[in-house]
C-alpha cells in the first residue's frame, strides 16, 4: 500500500510538474508570441531601413554623380584660363610688339611725366636706350629742343605731336610721337626752288603780252582805231588777271612752305595806308562810293613789316570797293586797341557774306555765292593770304557781315604794335 | 627826254629784250643787247654804259654772278644796276645787296609796264 501511496504521490507529483509545466509552456507561447510581435516590428523597421538606405544611396550616387560633373567642369574651366591667360599674353605681346615696332618714335609717359614706353624708333631717333629713360621723368632725358617744337639732333629735324591719354575722362598719361622730317625738309626746299622756277617760267610769257601790249596801247606803235583799241584792252586785262592770279599763287605757296619773310622795319602806318587809298582812290570814285578814312592822333610809327601790311590793307581794301555796289560808303580807320595791338577796321555797306558761308570765307580758293556773278575776277586767294599773313604776324584777324538792308561787312585786323616774329 | 644815256639790257629772252630795246629806242636812249650774264659782263666792262638792266635766270651765267663781277670792277662799283626779273624768291646774298646797295634796285618784270621802268631809269638816272 505503501507503494500505492507512494504511487499516488508520484502521481501527484507529477501532476505538479505537468502543471508547472503547462504554466511553463503557456508562458512560452505568451514570450513567443511577443517575440513574433517584435520580429514582426523588427521585420517592418528593417523594411524601413532598407527603403530609407536605398534611397541614400540613390542620393549617394546622385552626389557621386555631382562631383564628377564639377570635377570635369572645374577642369574644362582650368583649362579655359590657362588658354585665355596664353592667348592674353600672346595677344599682349603682340600688342607691345607693334608698339615698339612703329616706325614713328614713340615715347609713354605717365601721368608724372615718367617714361613708360619706349619704342625702338624712339631709341634711334633719340639716340637713347631704352634702360635709359624707362622710369625717368621726360624732361631728364631730352632736353634740345627749338621754338617751333622741333627737336634738333646733329643734322636731324624731328617733328613732337604730343597727345594726353585719357581714360574715363582722367589724364593717366602723355603719348609723344617723334618723326624724322629731314626727308620732307629737304623736299619742302626743293618745292622752294620750283615754285621760284616756275614763278620765272610763267611769268615771262606774261611779260611778253604785257609789255607788247602795252606799247600798242600807248600809241607807241602808231594809232589805233576804236575796235583795235578795245580788243587789245581785253588782251591786257585778262593778261594783268593773269599777273595777279600767279602771284596770289605764289603767296599761297611761299606762305604755305613757310618761306614768307616777315621783315620788320619802322613804319609809319599812317602814310602807308593813305597809299593804299591813293592806289585804290580811281576805283572809289568811278563807283562813285563816299570814303572816309580817320586814324587815333598816337598812330605813327610802328614796327611791322610795311610790304605784309600793304598786302593786308590792299586786299580788305580792294574787296571791300569790289563788293560794294555804285554809290556805297567804305570806311577805313585805324586805331590803338591796347598799349600792345594796333586796330585796322575797314567797313563798307556791300553785299555782305552770307551766314551760311562765313565760316568758309578765309578758305583757299573760296568765293561767296552771292558775289560770283557781280565780279568775276576775283581769285578766292586774298582773304587766304590775308590771314595767314596776319596771324604769321602774331595777330587775328576778323569780320562781321551781313546780306540785309546794306549793313554791309566789317573787317578788323588786330596786329601787335611791335612786332615779334622778326 | 633826250638823254642819250647807254643803256645795257642783259637778258636772254629775245621778246622781252626787244621789247626793252624798242622802248628805249622811243624814249631815246642808247640800248645795248646781251643775251646772257657772261656777254653781259664783257659788254659792260667794255662800252661802261650808263645803267644796267639785269635779268636773273640766265644761260652761261646767272645774273647774280654777273652782278658780282660788275661790282668788282673799279667803273663797275658804282653803275647803276636794275635787276630785272621775274624771280620772287631770291637768295638771301642777292637780298641783301639790294638792301644795302643803293646802286641796285629790284623790279618784277610782270608787275612793271614798261613805261614804267623807264620813268624808273630816268629818275636815277638824274
Amino acid at each position: 500500500m505503501i507503494e500505492n501511496t507512494a504511487n499516488k504521490k508520484i502521481i501527484s507529483a507529477g501532476d505538479s510538474i505537468i502543471y508547472n509545466l503547462k504554466v511553463l509552456a503557456k508562458e512560452k507561447e505568451s514570450v513567443r508570441r511577443k517575440l513574433a510581435v517584435t520580429a514582426a516590428k523588427l521585420a517592418r523597421a528593417a523594411k524601413k531601413l532598407a527603403v530609407i538606405a536605398k534611397e541614400k544611396e540613390v542620393v549617394r550616387q546622385k552626389l557621386a554623380i555631382t562631383a564628377e560633373k564639377l570635377k570635369k567642369s572645374y577642369e574644362t574651366l582650368e583649362q579655359k584660363v590657362q588658354e585665355r591667360t596664353k592667348d592674353l599674353e600672346a595677344s599682349r605681346a603682340k600688342e607691345e610688339a607693334i608698339l615698339l615696332s612703329i616706325g614713328d618714335g614713340l615715347l609713354v609717359m605717365d601721368e608724372n611725366g615718367i617714361i613708360i614706353i619706349i619704342n625702338n624708333a624712339a631709341e634711334k631717333l633719340l639716340g637713347i636706350k631704352s634702360n635709359d629713360a624707362l622710369d625717368k621723368a621726360f624732361s631728364t632725358v631730352i632736353r634740345i629742343t627749338n621754338d617751333n617744337g622741333t627737336i634738333i639732333l646733329a643734322d636731324k629735324h624731328i617733328a613732337i605731336t604730343t597727345t594726353p591719354v585719357i581714360l574715363d575722362g582722367a589724364v593717366i598719361g602723355t603719348i609723344k610721337i617723334f618723326r624724322d622730317i629731314t626727308n620732307e625738309r629737304e623736299i619742302d626746299k626743293a618745292k622752294t626752288e620750283f615754285v621760284s622756277l616756275a614763278s620765272h617760267q610763267l611769268r615771262t610769257p606774261l611779260s611778253a603780252v604785257n609789255w607788247y601790249a602795252e606799247m600798242l596801247l600807248a600809241g607807241d606803235a602808231g594809232d589805233l582805231n576804236p575796235k583795235q583799241k578795245k580788243y587789245l584792252d581785253e588782251v591786257y586785262r585778262s593778261n594783268q588777271r593773269m599777273v595777279e592770279l600767279v602771284n596770289a599763287l605764289l603767296d599761297v605757296s611761299s606762305l604755305e612752305l613757310g618761306t614768307f619773310v616777315i621783315d620788320p622795319e619802322p613804319t609809319d602806318v599812317r602814310l602807308l595806308a593813305e597809299n593804299v587809298i591813293d592806289e585804290q582812290k580811281s576805283e572809289i570814285d568811278i563807283k562813285k562810293m563816299k570814303f572816309s578814312f580817320s586814324h587815333a592822333k598816337n598812330i605813327s610809327l610802328m614796327q611791322t613789316d610795311p610790304k605784309l601790311l600793304r598786302m593786308v590793307m590792299q586786299n580788305i581794301l580792294s574787296n571791300a570797293i569790289k563788293y560794294t555796289p555804285e554809290n556805297g560808303r567804305i570806311n577805313l580807320d585805324i586805331s590803338l586797341k591796347d598799349e600792345q595791338n594796333i586796330m585796322i577796321k575797314i567797313s563798307d555797306s556791300g553785299y555782305g557774306i552770307p551766314k551760311n558761308q562765313q565760316d568758309k570765307i578765309f578758305g583757299k580758293l573760296f568765293r561767296a555765292d552771292n558775289v560770283r556773278d557781280k565780279d568775276t575776277d576775283g581769285t578766292g586767294l586774298g582773304l587766304y593770304i590775308v590771314k595767314s599773313i596776319v596771324e604769321k604776324s602774331g595777330g587775328k584777324i576778323w569780320f562781321r557781315s551781313s546780306t540785309e538792308k546794306r549793313t554791309g561787312s566789317t573787317f578788323f585786323v588786330v596786329l601787335p604794335h611791335i612786332n615779334i616774329n622778326k | 627826254m633826250n638823254t642819250n644815256k647807254s643803256v645795257l639790257i642783259i637778258e636772254d629772252e629775245k621778246s622781252l629784250r626787244e621789247a626793252v630795246v624798242d622802248i628805249l629806242l622811243l624814249k631815246k636812249f642808247l640800248p645795248i643787247e646781251a643775251r646772257n650774264g657772261s656777254e653781259g659782263v664783257s659788254l659792260a666792262l667794255k662800252k661802261h654804259p650808263d645803267m644796267i638792266l639785269l635779268d636773273l635766270i640766265m644761260p652761261e651765267m646767272d645774273g647774280a654772278t654777273a652782278l658780282q663781277k660788275i661790282r668788282a670792277d673799279s667803273w663797275g662799283k658804282t653803275v647803276p644796276v636794275i635787276i630785272l626779273t621775274n624771280l620772287s624768291a631770291v637768295n638771301e646774298q642777292l637780298a641783301n645787296d639790294v638792301a644795302t646797295d643803293r646802286l641796285t634796285h629790284y623790279l618784277i618784270k610782270s608787275d612793271w609796264k614798261l613805261h614804267d621802268i623807264v620813268k624808273k631809269i630816268e629818275e636815277i638816272l638824274q
